[in-house]
C-alpha cells in the first residue's frame, strides 16, 4: 500500500503541499516545545539540558520502530523509501562545521528559522550567517567539489553496511538510547541548576 | 486521594514510556518471521491468467512473421537440443530452468516488446509465462498450442471438406499462403518444365593444313 504518493494512493501533484503542512506542524511543535530558545539547545553541550538529545533520540526510535511494524504488516514497503546517499568524507566534515556552528550559535538551521519567526534578534543573526556560508560555499564550490562528490558509498543503511539483522539492530539501539538517556539525567542532576 | 495516586503512577511516567518503547522494539525481534511474496499480488496474477490477452493464436503469429512486424520478441523455452532441431524464425533460446538468470532478464523484463513464450504445447511457456508475470514483467504472451498446434495449422494445415463454410476455405487458403512462406513447397505450385532437348551439333573441326616443309632443293 505504503508509501502513499509512489503508490498513487495520493497523487503527485500533492507532494508540495503535504510537506508545507507536515513544516507548519513541525514548526509548532519545535517552538511549543521550547526548541526556538538558544540557551535550551546549547544546553546538551553543557549538561544542564538535554532536552535536544532526547527529543531527536526518541523521534528517531519511534519512526524507525514504527516503520518497521508497517512494514511488518504490509502498510509501508520499506524498500521502497528514499535513502539518503552517503558521501562519507563530506558528511564527517559537513557535521563537524555544523556542530561548530551549534555550540557556538546555539541553533541547528531548523530551530533557527523556528526562533526567526518569533522574532528573535541572534536567530536573524545566526540565519544571515548561514546565507552567508551558502554564499561562500557556492563561489568556492570548485574548490570543495572533491569532497563534496567524493567518497560515494551509495544508498547505504547501517544494517546494510554491519549486515546486521534491522529486528536486532532496532532493539540493540532502543537499549542504548535508553542508556543514553539515564546517564544524561544523572549528568544533568549533578549540574548546577541554571535558570533561562 | 485520586490526584494523589495519579502522581505517583506519574513519578515514574519516563520509566514506563522507557518500557513501552524497549517492549515495542523487543516485539520487532520476536516477531515470527514471514517470507515476503516478491512480485504482483495473487488477485492481481489470477486476474492475468484469465485474461484472453495471455495466448496469441499460430495464425495471428504467422501474420505477425510475414508482415514482419518488429513489436515483439520470439522466446523459445524448450532445451537448446529442441531448439536447434526446429524453432520459429528469429526465436530466442531461453531454457525454462534459465529463465530467470540475470543474463536473459534484459529479454523478458522490458516495455518495449511484447514477449511471446513458445515450447511444444503451450505447458513449458505457460510455466514461463506464470513466472515471469508473478515478477510483475509486462507484455507476456504465450502461443497458443505451441510449435505442434503450429504444425498442425500454419505448415501443415488440414484441408477443408465441401461441406465447410466458407470462412474455413479462407483460413485454409491463409494458412497455405502462410506456409508457402515458411518454406512448404506444393505439388501443384512446382510446375514441370517441359525439358528441351537441345541438340548438340557438333562442331565442326577445321583442320589447319600443316604447310610440309618442301624439300630443300638443290640449288647453285
Amino acid at each position: 500500500m505504503g508509501p502513499l504518493i509512489p503508490n498513487g494512493v495520493i497523487p503527485y501533484e500533492w507532494n508540495s503541499i503535504i510537506a508545507i503542512l507536515i513544516g507548519i506542524a513541525f514548526g509548532f511543535v519545535l517552538e511549543a516545545s521550547g526548541f526556538s530558545s538558544s540557551r535550551k539547545l546549547a544546553g546538551v553541550f553543557y549538561g544542564y539540558d538535554f532536552a535536544v538529545l532526547k527529543v531527536f533520540f526518541t523521534a528517531a526510535l519511534v519512526s524507525l520502530i514504527g516503520i518497521l511494524y508497517m512494514d511488518y504488516l504490509g502498510y509501508v514497503d520499506i524498500s521502497q523509501l528514499y535513502v539518503h546517499p552517503t558521501y562519507l568524507w563530506g558528511a564527517i566534515i559537513g557535521g563537524a562545521i555544523m556542530g561548530v556552528g551549534f555550540v557556538a550559535g546555539g541553533f541547528c538551521p531548523g530551530t533557527s528559522l523556528c526562533a526567526v519567526a518569533i522574532g528573535k534578534i541572534d536567530a536573524i543573526i545566526y540565519v544571515i550567517g548561514i546565507m552567508i556560508g551558502i554564499f561562500i560555499f557556492s563561489e568556492l564550490y570548485f574548490i570543495f567539489q572533491p569532497i563534496y562528490d567524493g567518497s560515494f558509498l551509495g544508498n547505504i543503511t547501517l544494517m546494510d553496511s554491519f549486515g546486521v539483522n534491522r529486528y536486532w539492530f532496532v532493539f540493540i539501539f532502543t537499549i542504548i538510547a535508553i542508556v543514553v538517556f539515564v546517564i544524561a539525567d544523572i549528568i544533568r542532576k549533578k549540574q548546577k541548576k541554571i535558570f533561562y | 486521594m485520586v490526584n494523589r495516586k495519579l502522581a505517583k503512577v506519574l513519578k515514574f511516567r519516563y520509566t514506563i514510556l522507557a518500557a513501552i518503547l524497549v517492549l515495542l522494539a523487543a516485539g520487532l525481534v520476536l516477531l515470527p518471521k514471514y517470507e515476503k511474496h516478491e512480485g504482483i499480488n495473487p488477485e492481481e496474477l489470477l486476474s492475468n491468467v484469465i485474461s484472453p490477452e495471455r495466448y496469441i493464436t499460430s495464425d495471428e503469429l504467422a501474420h505477425k512473421i510475414i508482415n514482419q512486424d518488429p513489436s515483439f520478441l520470439l522466446i523459445d523455452v524448450r532445451d537448446e537440443e529442441n531448439f536447434k532441431k526446429y524453432s520459429l524464425p528469429n526465436a530466442i533460446n531461453i531454457p525454462l530452468k534459465n529463465l530467470l538468470k540475470e543474463d536473459f532478464e534484459g529479454y523478458i523484463n522490458q516495455s518495449q516488446f511484447d514477449v511471446v513464450f513458445l515450447s511444444n504445447d503451450n505447458l513449458y511457456a505457460d510455466q514461463a509465462w506464470v513466472l515471469c508475470n508473478r515478477l510483475g514483467y509486462k507484455n507476456l504472451h504465450v502461443l497458443k498450442g505451441g510449435i505442434n498446434n503450429w504444425f498442425n495449422t500454419i505448415i501443415n494445415p488440414a484441408k477443408p471438406n465441401e461441406n465447410m463454410a466458407s470462412i474455413d476455405f479462407q483460413l485454409y487458403s491463409n494458412r497455405k499462403a502462410a506456409s508457402m512462406f515458411f518454406g512448404v513447397a506444393y505439388p501443384e505450385q512446382v510446375k514441370k518444365k517441359p525439358v528441351v532437348v537441345k541438340k548438340v551439333t557438333p562442331r565442326k573441326v577445321v583442320p589447319i593444313k600443316k604447310k610440309k616443309k618442301l624439300p630443300v632443293e638443290g640449288g647453285c
